[in-house]
């Protein structure tokens, strides 16, 4: 399962630099496009403001198929205060905009599965698809908002996964 | 040069795309899809003369064949079978309200409703109309050449059906697609124009003309066709036309591969039916989505390849490396 969570969290981060290319992050010294794979970090005392974080969870696996097929669930989440200039009074349109970011993300629904673990990443056989994502409502804690999408990622094991 | 694969499971698709193209009634000759040529082509650019209608839902196919056994010897034993009968159904809900799938979920033929000449008295299916208006040399199936003052009578965001003026004739009418079935001649000069598919929303009025927001059906507009404004669409219960469509369905697999389910002519088989489903299903007294749905009876078609009779090909391109 861990190159189609390389391939879906490398695709949305492809596709967030096109639909926002402002949307950045100062991550180990790096300016990135503003998502993130949780897990693949330090860990945070607190979850980064407006970017994206992914947050694998569940996994399952249907076996008696020609090819295993794998389920993992991702966890979006994405949490705002607003902007200073306007002493975050527009957090509930940041969160809206990110919202509308999310869902331009996911789409279209599959990627090619790639094995980013060599160098050029190499193209496997199979792709990597997923569901629609379902919404949380609105966690407020005082004036931060923050959201969390859940989206299954499907991929097929191929030979040598 | 070598090849690596994997075995492929059943295909795993989120929802079905449908197309529609005239059967032209006239020569009885329906449109063909051809998988070897056209088997890749891009969803949202079907081949022409293909129609895209979208993604649709509850899209249900039932073959309607009948075999039967024939027996033999004591006790009698099937021998062989025999296809007693031919048919298959297939129904669908349309996401949206178009002309062109109005048209299709309704049992006869579908009619602009084409804007009322000033005082004209009530008809069921629209009064009188307003006179049609003559495009000029130059139209083409995005843009009208008209009169300033002939333009003028249009605004942005009307609708407008461009054909040629009824004159008597009885038989098919309409073209790319039949409109309807004249058996007898009738007296409304602007009858074709309330039958006609080719109709567009208008996108930008000025003195030179209309632009339409998309491309007429039938192309370029003919010669001596005009101009009317549409303010809606009617279809009726009852009547004696059946339309009749070919039609493609689409699934695409997560792994690219495609399912295609191709009905060389599709006939209505019901009257005008909705579906009513609340947005929100744990409140029924809440909005609700109006679906039009579409049951079609398939027709068959004599495949040159070997004389069979057939309604249905279903055709599948697998995903790429996968074992076949």
């Amino acid at each position: 399962m861990q190159n189609a969570k390389d391939s879906f969290y490398m695709a949305l981060r492809t596709r967030l630099a096109a639909i926002n290319p402002e949307r950045t992050i100062l991550l180990r010294g790096a300016v990135r496009p503003g998502i993130l794979v949780e897990e693949a970090e330090a860990p945070f005392s607190q979850l980064p403001g407006d970017v994206f974080v992914l947050r694998w969870l569940g996994l399952g696996a249907e076996m008696d198929l020609p090819s295993i097929m794998a389920a993992g669930q991702c966890e979006v989440i994405y949490q705002t205060c607003g902007t200073q200039s306007f002493g975050g009074l527009d957090r509930g349109r940041a969160l809206s905009e990110m919202d509308e970011e999310l869902l331009a993300m996911v789409q279209p629904f599959f990627t090619p599965k790639m094995n980013y673990t060599s160098t050029p990443p190499a193209a496997m056989l199979t792709q990597v698809f997923w569901d629609e994502p379902v919404f949380t409502p609105i966690a407020i804690q005082r004036d931060r908002l923050s959201r969390t999408a859940s989206v299954v990622v499907y991929s097929y094991q191929e030979q040598g996964e | 040069m070598g090849a690596t694969w994997f075995s492929a499971p059943a295909p795993v698709a989120r929802r079905v795309r449908a197309y529609f193209a005239p059967v032209n009634r006239a020569t009885q000759t329906p449109v063909l899809f051809d998988p070897s040529e056209e088997g890749a082509f891009n969803l949202d650019a079907p081949p022409a003369p293909w129609i895209d209608l979208g993604w649709i839902q509850d899209f249900v196919r039932k073959p309607a064949s009948k075999s039967a056994a024939l027996l033999t010897g004591i006790p009698a034993a099937p021998l062989e079978q025999v296809r007693e009968s031919l048919g298959a159904q297939v129904s669908l809900q349309f996401l949206s309200w178009t002309k062109l799938t109005m048209a299709l979920a309704t049992g006869s033929q579908h009619m602009n409703v084409l804007a009322a000449a000033s005082g004209a008295a009530p008809a069921a299916d629209g009064a009188q109309a307003a006179p049609a208006v003559v495009p000029q040399s130059g139209s083409t199936s995005t843009s009208i050449v008209l009169s300033a003052s002939d333009a003028a009578k249009f605004t942005p965001g009307s609708i407008v059906a461009v054909d040629v003026d009824y004159t008597s004739q009885t038989g098919f009418v309409g073209a790319p697609v039949s409109g309807a079935y004249v058996r007898q001649a009738l007296t409304d000069v602007d009858y074709i124009r309330r039958v006609t598919f080719n109709v567009a929303l208008v996108a930008q009025v000025n003195a030179a003309g209309l632009t339409f927001a998309e491309p007429l059906p039938g192309g370029a507009p003919a010669a001596n066709a005009k101009v009317q404004a549409v303010t809606g669409f009617v279809d009726r219960e009852g009547g004696s036309f059946y339309q009749e469509w070919s039609a493609l369905f689409v699934m695409q697999g997560s792994q690219g591969e495609r399912i295609y389910l191709h009905y060389p002519r599709l006939q209505p088989m019901s009257g005008a039916e909705e579906t009513v489903i609340p947005l929100n299903a744990k409140n029924h007294n809440g909005q609700s989505r109006v679906l039009l749905k579409g049951q079609f009876l398939a027709l068959p078609v004599t495949d040159p390849l070997d004389g069979e009779r057939v309604v249905c090909y279903r055709s599948f391109v697998p995903a790429a490396n996968a074992l076949v």
